[in-house]
């Protein structure tokens, strides 16, 4: 799926679909959501106080895991792990996941990419710190997500109904009670957005 | 009778700009708001009409640049729906400081509960802080629908001239309680600088300075005590303090009055006491009120057919 292959914003006038149109662009590039939304379909009826979102994410980046960033290994008198980190921008989220695991009095950092790891049983540790996620761009993405479906919605539309399944994104926001029909409307808005491409929505 | 007077804004040099303000001084203007800005200073002027070529002459020697502003000396409201970022910066702010460079001084109003259809509403200290304006702006959204059936509301209680900018193109009489009806200038995220945007600011400009011209118009019938340009600088002599305040403009024009930013307590009876050569006192020719903008003094200037005759 190519970034924003399709981007379709549908009122019952055409000029302001147009200038809506506008606005999500600008809400999408100032998140730096280009990239990741394949496919968009926005409906507003301002008459019914009624905004409703449908997006398909594209294929995600992959969690990070820390043996993809580090080198661990065992000192020689066996007293602590040593972990070398070649990634050196991903060192803050990798020390607060090993302050979670080992404790903070436990873990030092000794030189800005070098960390050392004190464990009661050193083979364990070292094992387990490799399979630790240090990122996890999935995440990050999807409270971003949330913030550019508040911020695209005409202000004032407080009830909002939102779900995300496997990078299939659907959101509905009124300023009346919401109502399942409009949810359902969305939902085939969505079924619409995927068409004959099902494969390509996993995020 | 008093000379008739043209406002322009000098933006230049700040070096021998003094020289302006000794020309205008002896030529019988008023300096309406001086802005310095690092080593440029912009001079918001009245000068009286025959005398701009002398201004003119001396602006060019000085290589400055001397500009019409047909709206200096007016205090314009600009109402966003909320202060939220789905209604600010973008656009209210850029029409505020369209209207800043015709000469106008612009306050922001973000109203507390103005989003949404059926929910928005204003309330009654925001609807008479509104009054004290000449003219309120207000700036929508992207939707007929709402322009027209819903934001309406919001106009109740207002007494000033209402122009309202937004996103489609409609005609004034199409907006209930609007006086004029700008399209092009709807909901946008980003600062408007595309040619039709910038052309529709003009426009909004155009017709704000239509609706002032209107009002001067009806005020002229029934003319003001004295000019607010000349209280303004009565109050400059006679009330020293105003020049310890610190805000850009301290004393801000209207078209039937002004607002002095100083405590309304403290200063009040100070300004009230106000003497003209011609014998008056400003609290005989003026109502002195409290502002609602944080308590500072407004002055409405009577009429000449309430005090029988003009300075």
């Amino acid at each position: 799926m190519e970034p924003l292959e399709i981007f379709i914003v549908e009122t019952a006038e055409p000029s302001e679909a147009k200038a809506y149109e506008s606005i999500m662009k600008d809400v999408i590039s100032e998140l730096a959501f280009v990239r990741t939304i394949g496919r968009i379909k926005v409906r507003i009826r301002p008459e019914d106080s009624l905004f409703m979102m449908a997006i398909i994410l594209r294929r995600g980046l992959p969690p990070v895991k820390a043996k993809e960033i580090s080198e661990t290994e065992i000192d020689r008198p066996g007293s602590k792990v040593l972990i070398t980190v070649t990634d050196e921008k991903t060192i803050p989220q990798f020390l607060e996941k090993l302050w979670a695991q080992f404790g903070r009095a436990n873990v030092i950092q000794p030189q800005r990419n070098l960390i050392e790891v004190i464990s009661d049983d050193l083979k364990a540790a070292e094992d387990s710190i490799g399979d630790i996620i240090v990122d996890d761009p999935e995440k990050s993405l999807r409270e971003r997500l949330a913030d550019m479906a508040i911020r695209s919605t005409p202000e004032g539309f407080r009830i909002r109904y939102h779900s995300l399944d496997n990078g299939r994104f659907i959101f509905v926001a009124s300023e009346d009670t919401m109502q399942q029909e409009w949810i359902d409307e969305a939902r085939v808005m969505l079924e619409e957005l995927t068409g004959d491409d099902v494969n390509g929505s996993s995020a | 009778m008093a000379a008739v007077l043209e406002p322009y804004i000098y933006e230049g040099g700040i070096h021998k700009h003094s020289l302006i303000l000794e020309l205008l001084e002896d030529l019988g203007g008023y300096l309406v708001q001086k802005t310095p800005a690092s080593t440029e200073v912009t001079l918001v002027m009245l000068i009286p009409k025959k005398d701009v070529p002398l201004v003119e002459e001396l602006c060019k020697k000085l290589l400055g640049t001397l500009t019409s502003a047909p709206l200096t000396g007016t205090e314009i409201a600009v109402v966003s729906p909320t202060l939220a970022s789905h209604h600010l910066p973008h656009s209210a702010c850029d029409v505020a400081e369209y209207l800043r460079r015709g000469g106008a001084n612009t306050n922001m109003i973000g109203l507390a509960r103005g989003m949404g259809r059926r929910v928005a509403l204003s309330a009654d200290y925001e609807r008479r802080l509104i009054n004290e304006h000449d003219v309120a702006v207000f700036s929508f959204g992207t939707f007929k629908d709402c322009i027209i059936n819903k934001k309406p509301k919001l106009f109740e209680g207002i007494d000033i001239p209402i122009v309202v900018s937004g996103g489609p193109d409609l005609k004034t009489e199409d907006v209930p309680g609007a006086d004029m009806y700008v399209g092009g200038i709807g909901r946008v995220a980003h600062r408007m600088r595309k040619g039709p945007e910038l052309d529709a600011m003009d426009v909004l400009s155009e017709k704000v300075g239509e609706i002032i011209n209107l009002k001067r118009e009806i005020i002229s019938k029934d003319p003001l005590v004295v000019l607010p340009a000349r209280l303004m600088k009565e109050v400059q002599e006679q009330v020293p303090d105003i020049h310890d305040v610190l805000t850009p403009a301290p004393i801000t024009l209207q078209l039937d009055g002004m607002r002095i930013k100083l405590p309304f307590e403290e200063y009040h009876e100070a300004i009230g006491n106000i003497e003209f050569d011609e014998g008056f006192k400003l609290s005989d020719i003026a109502n002195i009120t409290s502002s609602k903008m944080k308590d500072y003094v407004l002055i409405k200037i009577k009429r000449r057919s309430e005090v029988g005759s003009t300075i």
